[in-house]
């Protein structure tokens, strides 16, 4: 028995199935494409960051998704850090009258004179900037802000990004998630 | 059950809840989590027990004597009249062109922030010697570079943003030195020849200021003046015998700051002003109460004090200093042979005229100086502001002419700034507006180009934290 001819009717109706199955199929593909490869996710420039305070108080989450961190290469190790201690502290002790971090979440601790090492305890940071900015001020900038993506729901419109003063937050590929201060390696800027 | 069985009931257990609560509220601590921020967390100070045996002037050696001899001198910090302006006649360029600054000669040093004295043709340099691990004070030929002799002495210094710091006085006899760790070298200026040395934390239980000693020695009559901090205030050395002339006693248990002793002659006595950790202070210095305090402000006190006290014929003395310090003004008073000081003024940094590292320049009746960055939207700017009232910025430089903490100084009526990546910009001074002349990059991938200036006979000389160039300036 030959093989049955197809008239006008179905062969409109088969070329548009086809072609609603390409659609559907290659917008399938590229928003596949989108989130295996080239996922975008927000992140702090530390080097555009004007230390506004804003990162504590406009995230949606409480306490905020950004965090201090630490560029050991960068830090001087210093007795007095101004990262540390509030300016024109009584006293370079660890009391707390004399620390500038507001829920102490940075440790200090000795190494050798003249160096002492500073940490940052992630889970008490509020991302208040305090310390980023008397570091910037004061030492060589190795404290920085970075939007900590454990924590991040990755708004679509981020709340810190629409009131930063400096437009320091930007969509980075996911793959290089983070703008860490003292990376050699990848060629940025220290 | 009956209602008012009921009642009881619910009373009852309403009181015993009541109760229970009362006495979980009486004994449950809502702080029993919190961890106190109490001193010594950070475990300072243990484990210091390495002690040095550390020979002053203990080596030297000897290239050559060949240079050509020159005329002028810088022959200190902030040059022969404290007040970092060249009074030299010789006319400097102000342009460039498209071949750039004719450098005559570069080398590599220690890193550091330690400036150049310049005498007669012959640079001096406290450097240290990262190989050796020493303090060195070498001397090179300032027309082209050749080091003529170096003395030193072994000394373990770490890295705390950089080692070196000071700038050598020199006069046509004598050179005194301050390395990191407050050792004071004297040497004949001529030959090198080692005459005495003391070691100002050991001999005075004095305090290494943090990141290292950055007071500048003077050189003063033939008397090295240095602040100790410790068991004196202050001390004036014999250059020729290594005696101590005279000491200042420390009562009040001041401290050594990193700012140097300025010189200043004021109501009919000449003195030594000095911002130490603690207040400031004028000491006699001649007289048969040479050494002795008179006056003192203890109003001035900062935890860091860099900058040197800027003092004004008219008795004002500017006080500024970094790490969130800001300024002071006050007025210096004598009568019937008593001086006495009234604070005028006290601002944060960001009301007014400050500095964090370098001292503000004082020409034609006013202050000039490069803002700290805690200086607000004025961050790292050149500001001009009258004695009068510091905190009024007559100008600035702008928001498109940030500087750092690099030198400034005014040679040939001419402003040369070098910023933290040795870029030297020239201006014109004016106490009217900020007018720039000139714009160059003097040393490749510098950092921290931090040291004084120093210029003599048109050669300009200066540093970053690890090469030091000289530029033939002379038009």
């Amino acid at each position: 028995m030959g093989k049955k001819a197809k008239n006008r009717r179905e062969f409109i109706q088969s070329g548009m199935r086809m072609s609603l199955g390409l659609v559907v199929g290659g917008l399938g593909a590229l928003s596949l494409k989108h989130v295996t490869k080239d996922e975008w996710v927000w992140q702090i420039d530390p080097f555009e960051c004007t230390q506004c305070g804003r990162c504590a108080t406009n995230c949606v989450m409480s306490p905020s998704a950004v965090k201090c961190i630490h560029a050991y290469d960068l830090c001087g190790y210093c007795n007095l850090c101004g990262g540390y201690f509030k300016p024109d502290a009584n006293k370079l002790s660890t009391a707390a009258e004399n620390q500038l971090c507001p829920t102490a979440a940075i440790q200090r601790r000795y190494i050798e004179k003249p160096y002492f090492e500073y940490v940052i305890d992630e889970d008490l940071c509020i991302g208040c900037a305090k310390c980023v900015k008397g570091c910037t001020s004061f030492g060589n900038g190795s404290l920085h802000l970075q939007v900590m993506h454990n924590i991040c729901l990755n708004c679509n419109e981020c709340s810190i990004a629409r009131v930063c003063p400096s437009h320091a937050i930007k969509r980075v590929k996911a793959a290089d998630a983070y703008i860490v201060k003292g990376d050699f390696s990848k060629g940025g800027k220290t | 059950m009956e209602q008012k069985q009921i009642r009881n009931i619910v009373q009852i257990i309403l009181v015993l809840t009541g109760v229970v609560f009362l006495f979980w509220w009486l004994n449950n601590d809502p702080t029993d989590e919190f961890t106190e921020s109490l001193p010594g967390l950070d475990n300072q100070g243990k484990g210091d027990t390495i002690v040095e045996n550390i020979i002053i002037g203990e080596h030297f050696k000897l290239f050559s004597s060949e240079y050509k001899k020159l005329n002028e001198t810088w022959p200190r910090f902030r040059g022969s009249e404290f007040d970092n302006i060249s009074k030299s006649p010789v006319k400097l360029k102000e342009k460039f062109g498209a071949e750039g600054p004719d450098i005559l000669w570069s080398l590599d040093l220690g890193e550091g922030h330690s400036g150049a004295a310049i005498y007669k043709g012959l640079v001096y340099l406290l450097d240290y010697d990262e190989a050796n691990r020493a303090d060195m004070l070498r001397c090179f030929s300032l027309t082209d570079g050749v080091e003529l002799w170096r003395r030193w002495y072994n000394v373990s210094v770490k890295r705390n943003h950089g080692m070196s710091r000071t700038v050598p006085a020199v006069t046509d006899k004598y050179i005194v030195t301050i390395g990191p760790r407050s050792h004071v070298m004297c040497v004949e200026r001529e030959n090198g020849n080692f005459k005495w040395g003391i070691d100002v934390e050991k001999d005075y239980h004095s305090e290494v200021p943090f990141w290292y000693t950055g007071q500048c020695p003077l050189i003063d009559n033939g008397k090295a003046i240095i602040a100790t901090g410790g068991d004196a205030l202050m001390i004036a050395v014999d250059c020729e015998t290594g005696e101590i002339a005279w000491k200042t006693p420390n009562p009040k248990e001041w401290k050594m700051s990193h700012s140097s002793i300025m010189p200043f002659e004021f109501g009919g006595r000449r003195m030594y002003v000095y911002s130490a950790i603690g207040g400031l202070c004028g000491i006699a210095a001649d007289g048969p109460d040479a050494g002795t305090v008179l006056w003192e402000a203890p109003a001035w006190t900062h935890s860091v004090i860099a900058p040197s006290p800027v003092c004004m014929p008219d008795g004002r003395i500017f006080l500024t200093a970094g790490y969130g310090a800001g300024s002071m003004v006050v007025q210096l008073s004598e009568n019937n042979g008593v001086f006495s000081v009234e604070v005028l003024d006290e601002y944060s940094p960001r009301q007014g005229l400050a500095c964090e590292q370098q001292t503000p320049v004082y020409l034609s009746g006013h202050l000039f100086g490069i803002m700290p960055k805690d200086g607000g939207a004025l961050r790292n700017q050149l500001v001009c502001v009258s004695p009068s009232d510091t905190k009024k910025i007559i100008w600035s430089s702008g928001k498109e002419a940030r500087f750092g903490l690099g030198p400034y100084f005014i040679a040939d009526n001419k402003f040369f700034i070098l910023s933290d990546d040795a870029v030297l910009t020239i201006i014109r001074p004016s106490t009217k507006k900020y007018i720039p002349i000139e714009q160059v990059k003097i040393i490749e991938d510098a950092h921290d180009a931090w040291a004084p200036l120093a210029i003599a006979d048109g050669y300009l000389v200066l540093r970053d934290s690890k090469r030091m160039v000289c530029i033939d300036m002379r038009l």
